[in-house]
């Protein structure tokens, strides 16, 4: 079992990351206390792990397949991986971490499921063009049911507090129910745990980080999308909450954080704003490029330095 | 249904109407002071209407801090409750230039001269008319009802009514035999008249833009 510890800490580093592309928003504008948010995440990432994620636990360990001592070795190369990413500034993604370093694990194993990969890196291009084109219209059909509501300032107030906080959850648990293949798809894979315990311990492990070192990546990583005004971020975080679901329906694990950065274009396009420098996106574009193939390359070193033996000279 | 989880939402919503109903009773008081002073030249009654009306303006300013207090702890999303901060702010002014005004009376012991009374009666009338269709803006802004561009016309009108009111008034002060420092201190005491009609249609305009924003 000490074998999981690999996951658990991936699925951490996932939880203290990626909860701010949920709730960022509600706790550096102060909407929501940070407690709060966290144990709603918490809630409704275990939540989501456990109810929806079945489905990419299922496409993740089909990939190839892979032992038990090489299950830990890609998990803690995405770990790494996610850590240089990190420190070098660029928007990661652990999905892309995950993916790479099983790739790199069939690449020795000289077994890739193609079709099943094919999948997987449409969906990377697809998530946040999906999140985009979610937006747009969401934008258009909540705005106008909005107004036409006709709800006086502190009734439009509280509305959009309470939208904010469902979107958030709603986001959390796709969040869960998404990402939970990321932390431990490779372990089932290997044999170690059913998908029902990989879904348990992923989804616990994600709320851990959460509730253990989310708070200052939501106060920073909010703050950049508090520019946008209240409704805009109620429906950002919705059309990520809604373009990862149907992500996790279709069973691919994939970025939140691209989710966020597409459905904020999306945005900016209905304003007529640049919501996302130039800069930005070019950090995202190479960061989708180098993060699989980073974790990729570090897997194959780890699992060959692991597997080198000395031969005695005869 | 959901009211029990916005309860400093509904309590701020509430302090607003409160505020405005004291502001109100500033307005009424600042208005007895100045009849009475302008009708009598004796302005029997002055100084208790001026404490009365101190005591109203500070009444506001207490509604105003409570406010304050209660958006700082977090009621409210951001954006709502800078809107509102400076609205507040904005409006606050107000109840101020009717007890700068008062007091101007009050420390430089002046009264109004009878050949300016008329003119005097009428700017506070327009721009205390200006300050009710400002409260009836306010109370449409904050139902969420239609009519506050009508309004905006109109404080806008009476503002420029007053301004050419203010200036006919200055010009009769420095026409007349009156000793020049008499003048200074009338002039003066005008001008701040007149600033109260000048910041109804500055509110007013805030009031406006306020509503169109909140539109998505």
């Amino acid at each position: 079992m000490l074998s999981l510890l690999g996951g658990v800490f991936l699925g951490w580093s996932l939880g203290s990351n990626d909860a701010s592309n949920v709730f960022g928003t509600a706790i550096s504008s102060r909407m929501l206390k940070f407690w709060t948010a966290a144990v709603l995440a918490s809630v409704f990432v275990v939540a989501g792990a456990l109810v929806s994620g079945q489905a990419g636990i299922e496409t993740l360990k089909g990939l190839t397949s892979i032992r038990l001592d090489q299950a830990v070795i890609s998990s803690v190369a995405a770990a790494v991986t996610v850590t240089i990413m990190t420190l070098l500034g660029l928007p990661v993604s652990t999905s892309q971490a995950v993916v790479g370093a099983i790739m790199g694990i069939g690449i020795l194993n000289q077994q890739i499921n193609l079709g099943g990969l094919g999948k997987v890196v449409a969906c990377w291009v697809g998530t946040p063009v999906g999140a985009l084109i979610i937006a747009i219209p969401l934008y258009y059909v909540v705005a106008a049911i909005y107004n036409r509501l006709n709800m006086n300032l502190f009734r439009a107030d509280s509305m959009l507090r309470f939208g904010l906080v469902a979107a958030g959850s709603y986001g959390a648990y796709a969040l869960g129910a998404n990402n939970v293949a990321n932390v431990t798809a490779v372990f089932v894979g290997a044999g170690l745990i059913t998908v029902f315990l990989a879904t348990l311990i992923g989804g616990i492990s994600i709320a851990l980080g959460i509730i253990t070192y989310s708070k200052p990546v939501m106060e920073t990583v909010g703050k950049k999308l508090v520019k946008l005004d209240p409704f805009s971020a109620f429906i950002v975080v919705l059309a990520e909450a809604i373009t990862v679901h149907i992500y996790t329906m279709i069973g691919v694990p994939v970025s939140t954080s691209q989710a966020v950065i597409g459905a904020v274009v999306g945005i900016g396009i209905v304003k007529g704003a640049h919501t996302v420098d130039k800069k930005t996106l070019k950090n995202i574009l190479l960061a989708w490029i180098l993060t699989p193939v980073v974790a990729c390359f570090i897997a194959l070193v780890i699992d060959f330095t692991y597997n080198l033996h000395y031969i005695p000279l005869q | 249904m959901f009211n029990f989880l916005f309860k400093k939402e509904n309590r701020v919503e509430v302090l607003m109407f409160e505020y405005m109903d004291t502001v109100k009773l500033t307005q009424k008081s600042f208005l007895d002071a100045i009849n009475a002073c302008v009708d009598d030249n004796k302005c029997e009654n002055f100084d208790f209407l001026i404490t009365q009306t101190h005591k109203y303006e500070s009444r506001a300013d207490d509604i105003c801090e409570e406010i304050n207090n209660i958006m700082y702890t977090k009621a409210l999303i951001p954006d709502s409750r800078g809107d509102i901060m400076r609205l507040l702010e904005s409006i606050d002014m107000i109840p101020h230039f009717f007890e700068r005004v008062l007091f101007i009376m009050q420390t430089q012991k002046l009264s109004i001269p009878e050949f300016l009374a008329l003119d005097v009666k009428e700017l506070i009338r327009i721009s205390l008319e200006s300050c009710d269709l400002l409260f009836k803006q306010l109370t449409l802004h904050l139902k969420q009802k239609l009519g506050i561009r009508a309004l905006l016309g109109t404080i806008d009108t009476n503002e420029s009514h007053c301004d050419h009111i203010e200036r006919r008034i200055i010009t009769k002060i420095f026409d007349s035999d009156l000793d020049p420092f008499i003048k200074i201190q009338l002039k003066e005491l005008i001008v701040t008249m007149g600033e109260i009609s000048d910041q109804a249609d500055r509110v007013s305009k805030q009031i406006s833009i306020l509503s169109m924003k909140r539109r998505v």
